[in-house]
C-alpha cells in the first residue's frame, strides 16, 4: 500500500526547490539561462499534474471508502483463541514426546 | 487734470436682453471675458487729457525750436509711449490674475489644477529609472529563490519528521480502527489520534457491553517524533478459569502470555535511526495492541459470565461472588472459578498467605520433577478432571462465538441447536451449556476410566474412542475380534468337508455411549460378508440397548463381552457340526452318554488378573446342578473345574476338543 502522504509531500518540496531554482536563475546577473528555466518548469508543471492527480485518486477512494466497514475485530480474537488452542495442542504433544523419551530411557 | 469729472455709471450685471426674435428666442449679449472686462475698464479711462497735453508740450517743443527733428521724434514718442501703455496693461492684467489666484487660495477656495502634461524625460532619466527598477526585481527574484529554497528545505525536515510517524500510523491502520478528535487537536498540540479496541455487538442489545476504559488508547510522539503508544501497566486483565482444590498438575504454565508491559517502557528509549527500528517499533505497538484487544475480550467475557450466572439457571450454581471473581458449584461434585487476573500475577510464585487468596493462586515453578507430575496427573485422572486450560479455550470459544460471531451469521441453527438442546426459545444460556459440557466431561473421564481398567485386564478386547465433536456426548466402543489364525482354521475345516456353510460373525462391539450424564450400552455384532448375503434371520444380532449406572458399567459390560464370546463360540460349535445349547453366559455340550458338559464364563470387575474367568461344569444329567450360577464359594469339585483366563485361542481348541467327544 503506497504511503500518499510520503509521495505527495516529496513531490510538494521537489517543486518548491524547482520553483527556488527558477527564481535563482531569473535572479542571476547575466539573466537566465533559458534552457535551464524551461527544464525546470516543465519539470515543476510535470510534478503538479502528479500531485493534483494523486490528490484527486485519493479523494475518490475516501469518497467511496465507508469508514471501518470491513473491521476486523471479531475474526481477530478467532485468531486470538486459535492460537491459544495451538499452543495447547503443542503443550500436549510435548508433553507426549516427554512421556515416550520417559518410557524409551527407562527400557 | 482740468475739466470736470466725469462719472460714468457701470450697468447692473444682470442679463441684459440683446434681442428677441419672433418666435421667442431671445438674443443675450456674449458672455465678456474677464480680461476684456478689465480691458474694457480701464479703455473707458479717457486718457485723452493727458494725451493731448502730452501732445501739445511736444508740438510747441517741436515747432519751438526744430522743426524736423522734433516732428518725427515726437512721432516717435507717440509710438513708444502707446507700446509702453499696452505693456503696462498687460502686465497689470497679469499681476491681477495672480493677485486674485493667491487671494483665492489664501480664502481656501477649492483649486483645480488643470492636468499638466509631464515634462517628456530625457533618455539618460529614463534608462537611469529602468536600472534602479530592474535591480530592484532582480534582488526580489533572489530573495524569493532563497526563500523557496529554504522553505523546501524545511519541508523536507518536516516531512521526514512526520513521514515516520504517519508512514507508522498507517501501518497501525491497517489492522486497527484509527480516529481522531477534532476537538483534541485543536486544544493540544498533538494530532488527537487514538485507537479504538471497542466493538459493539449489535445483534442484541441485551448483550451489548459498555467500552472498557482501555478500549480508546491515545497515540502520541515520543521523544524523537516517533508514534508511541502508551498503556498504563498493570492494566490488562486475562480470564483464568480453574478447579478449585486442584492445583498442583493442572496449572501448566503457558508459555505464551509473555509480558507484554515492557513495551511501554521501551518506546521511550527509541533513537532515530533506520527503518529496522521503525518496523520494530511497529511490531511491538502492534503487539501491544493485540495484548489490549485480548484484555478487553476478556473483560467482556467475564461480564458476560456474571450477567449469566446472576440471572439463575438450570445447572449453574453460583456459590462465591467477587470483584473479578465468580465460583461456580457443578453437578459433579467439582468447584470451578472463573476470575479476571492481572496478567502479571499469572507468572507470580509467591505463596500468599491468609484464607482468601482469591487473586493469586500458587503455582508450581518446578514442573521439571517428573514423579510430582505424573502423580499429579494420576490424582488428576482419579477426580476426572479435564484440563483447565482445554475449558478456559471453550468457554472463551463459546462467548465469541455465540455473542459476536453470531451477530453477524444468523443462520447458524446447528449452534443453536448445540446450545439450546432442548430449549427451543431464543434465550440461550451459554453458561449454562458450559457447566454442563464440564460436568459430561468430568462424568466421561471417569466412565472411560472405567473402560480403561476393564480393556487392560481382557486381553482380546479393545478399546476405541471416537469423537463425536460435541461436547456433552462421548462415545466409545469395546471391540473383540477374532484372531486371525482361528478364523483359518475355521475356513479350513470348513473347506475340508462340511457343506454346511454357516455364518459366523468375526467381530463383536459393544457400544458405549454417555450423554451429559446418561451413559447407555449398546450390543452389536457384525457379520462376515457372506452372511449379508445369505439374509437369514437368524444371522442378524438382535441389538441390545440399556442405560446404566456408572456403577453397573463394568458388570454390564463385562457380562456383554463374556455373552458375546459364549455367542461366537456357539456359532463355531454349530459350524463344526457339535450339538450345543447355549444359556445367558454358558454354552453346553452333549456329550456320548448324554452328559452335558458347560462351559460358564463367570465376570468379575474387581479380579486383578482378568475380569472373564471359565469354569467347566459336567452334568450328568441327574443331579441337580446350577449350571447358571457357579458359586464360587462351592470351589471346585467333580462337577466343576475352573478353568482360569482363557483367550479366544484356548476357547477354540477347547471347543475343537469337544469335537471328539461330541457324537456328531
Amino acid at each position: 500500500m503506497q504511503n500518499y502522504f510520503f509521495v505527495v509531500s516529496q513531490r510538494i518540496v521537489r517543486v518548491l526547490e524547482l520553483a527556488g531554482g527558477v527564481m535563482d536563475e531569473m535572479a542571476s546577473q547575466s539573466g537566465p539561462r533559458k534552457e535551464i528555466a524551461n527544464n525546470h518548469c516543465s519539470e515543476f508543471m510535470q510534478l503538479i499534474k502528479d500531485i493534483q492527480f494523486a490528490l484527486r485518486e485519493e479523494i475518490k477512494s475516501a469518497c467511496e471508502y465507508r469508514p471501518f466497514e470491513k473491521c476486523d475485530y471479531v475474526p481477530r480474537i478467532s485468531n486470538e483463541i486459535c492460537y491459544k488452542k495451538l499452543e495447547y495442542v503443542i503443550a500436549q504433544l510435548d508433553e507426549m514426546k516427554q512421556t515416550m523419551e520417559g518410557y524409551r530411557n527407562a527400557a | 487734470m482740468d475739466g470736470d469729472i466725469e462719472i460714468s455709471i457701470d450697468k447692473l450685471p444682470i442679463k441684459r436682453l440683446d434681442a428677441i426674435e419672433e418666435n421667442g428666442t431671445e438674443r443675450f449679449p456674449s458672455d465678456v471675458d474677464y480680461d476684456e472686462k478689465r480691458l474694457n475698464l480701464i479703455r473707458r479711462i479717457d486718457f485723452g487729457w493727458a494725451v493731448e497735453r502730452e501732445d501739445r508740450s511736444k508740438k510747441r517743443k517741436s515747432e519751438g525750436t526744430t522743426s524736423a527733428n522734433e516732428s518725427t521724434t515726437t512721432n516717435q514718442h507717440t509710438g513708444q509711449w502707446q507700446s509702453l501703455v499696452e505693456n503696462l496693461q498687460f502686465a497689470q492684467q497679469e499681476l491681477s490674475v495672480i493677485i486674485d489666484l493667491i487671494n483665492t487660495v489664501q480664502a481656501n477656495d477649492a483649486v483645480t489644477v488643470a492636468g499638466m502634461t509631464r515634462p517628456k524625460q530625457l533618455p539618460n532619466e529614463l534608462l537611469s529609472d529602468l536600472a534602479v527598477s530592474t535591480a530592484t526585481k532582480l534582488q526580489c527574484f533572489w530573495h524569493l529563490g532563497k526563500y523557496f529554497k529554504q522553505s523546501a528545505a524545511a519541508l523536507e525536515k518536516q516531512v521526514a519528521r512526520e513521514a515516520r510517524f504517519y508512514g507508522a500510523l498507517i501501518r497501525l491502520q491497517q489492522n486497527w480502527k484509527v480516529k481522531r478528535h477534532r476537538l483534541v487537536a485543536a486544544a493540544s498540540g498533538n494530532a488527537g489520534f487514538f485507537i479504538d479496541l471497542f466493538y459493539n455487538t449489535l445483534y442484541d442489545t441485551s448483550v451489548s457491553l459498555r467500552p472498557s476504559s482501555m478500549s480508546t488508547i491515545p497515540i502520541e510522539h515520543d521523544a524523537a517524533g516517533m508514534l508511541a503508544v502508551n498503556v498504563p501497566p498493570n492494566s490488562c486483565r486475562s480470564l483464568r478459569f480453574e478447579f478449585l482444590g486442584s492445583h498442583s498438575a493442572n496449572n501448566v504454565r503457558r508459555s505464551g502470555e509473555t509480558n507484554m508491559h515492557a513495551f511501554s517502557e521501551d518506546s521511550s528509549t527509541e533513537t532515530n535511526k533506520e527503518h529496522a527500528n521503525d518496523d520494530e517499533c511497529v511490531r511491538k505497538t502492534h503487539s501491544l495492541l493485540r495484548e489490549v484487544h485480548r484484555a478487553i475480550f476478556d473483560e467482556q467475557v467475564f461480564e458476560l459470565v456474571s450477567r449469566e450466572a446472576c440471572n439463575s439457571s438450570l445447572s449453574v450454581n453460583l456459590t462465591g461472588i467477587q470483584e473479578n471473581y465468580l465460583r461456580l458449584s457443578i453437578n459433579q461434585g467439582a468447584s470451578v472459578s472463573i476470575s479476571l487476573l492481572l496478567s502479571s500475577q499469572d507468572n507470580k510464585t509467591d505463596i500468599v498467605s491468609g484464607t482468601n487468596s482469591s487473586e493469586t493462586e500458587t503455582i508450581p515453578s518446578e514442573l521439571s520433577d517428573w514423579s510430582k507430575f505424573r502423580e499429579g496427573k494420576d490424582n488428576v485422572k482419579k477426580l476426572g478432571f479435564p484440563n483447565r486450560i482445554s475449558f478456559e479455550i471453550y468457554l472463551q470459544q463459546l462467548f465469541h462465538e455465540y455473542v459476536f460471531v453470531r451477530a453477524k451469521d444468523k443462520t447458524s441453527s446447528s449452534f443453536r441447536s448445540l446450545i439450546s438442546g432442548q430449549q427451543s426459545k431464543d434465550n440461550l444460556n451459554i453458561l449454562d451449556h458450559f457447566c454442563m459440557s464440564l460436568a459430561h466431561s468430568i462424568f466421561s473421564n471417569k466412565v472411560l476410566s472405567e473402560l480403561e481398567s476393564l480393556v487392560c485386564r481382557t486381553p482380546y478386547v479393545q478399546l476405541i474412542s471416537h469423537p463425536t465433536w460435541h461436547s456433552r456426548t462421548s462415545s466409545w466402543t469395546l471391540s473383540m475380534k477374532v484372531p486371525q489364525s482361528i478364523l483359518h482354521v475355521g475356513s479350513q475345516i470348513l473347506s475340508s468337508g462340511i457343506s454346511n456353510v454357516k455364518n459366523v460373525r468375526s467381530q463383536f462391539w459393544s457400544k458405549v455411549v454417555v450423554i451429559d450424564e446418561s451413559i447407555s450400552v449398546e450390543g452389536v455384532g457384525d457379520l462376515n460378508v457372506v452372511g449379508l448375503f445369505n439374509g437369514k434371520p437368524e444371522s442378524i444380532c438382535p441389538i441390545n440397548r440399556y442405560e446404566c449406572d456408572l456403577a453397573d458399567l463394568p458388570i454390564i459390560l463385562l457380562q456383554q463381552v463374556a455373552s458375546q464370546v459364549i455367542q461366537w463360540l456357539h456359532e463355531e460349535a454349530l459350524t463344526v457340526g457339535i450339538k450345543v445349547t447355549r444359556d445367558f453366559l454358558s454354552l453346553a455340550f452333549e456329550l456320548d452318554h448324554g452328559e452335558i458338559a458347560s462351559l460358564v464364563a463367570h465376570v468379575d470387575p474387581e479380579d486383578t488378573r482378568g475380569c472373564i474367568s471359565w469354569w467347566l461344569m459336567m452334568d450328568d444329567g441327574i443331579t441337580e446342578n446350577h449350571k447358571l450360577h457357579p458359586d464360587l464359594s462351592i470351589g471346585e469339585s467333580e462337577s466343576r473345574k475352573f478353568l482360569g483366563h482363557l483367550s479366544l485361542d484356548v476357547l477354540y481348541s477347547t471347543l475343537l476338543d469337544f469335537v471328539n467327544l461330541c457324537s456328531c
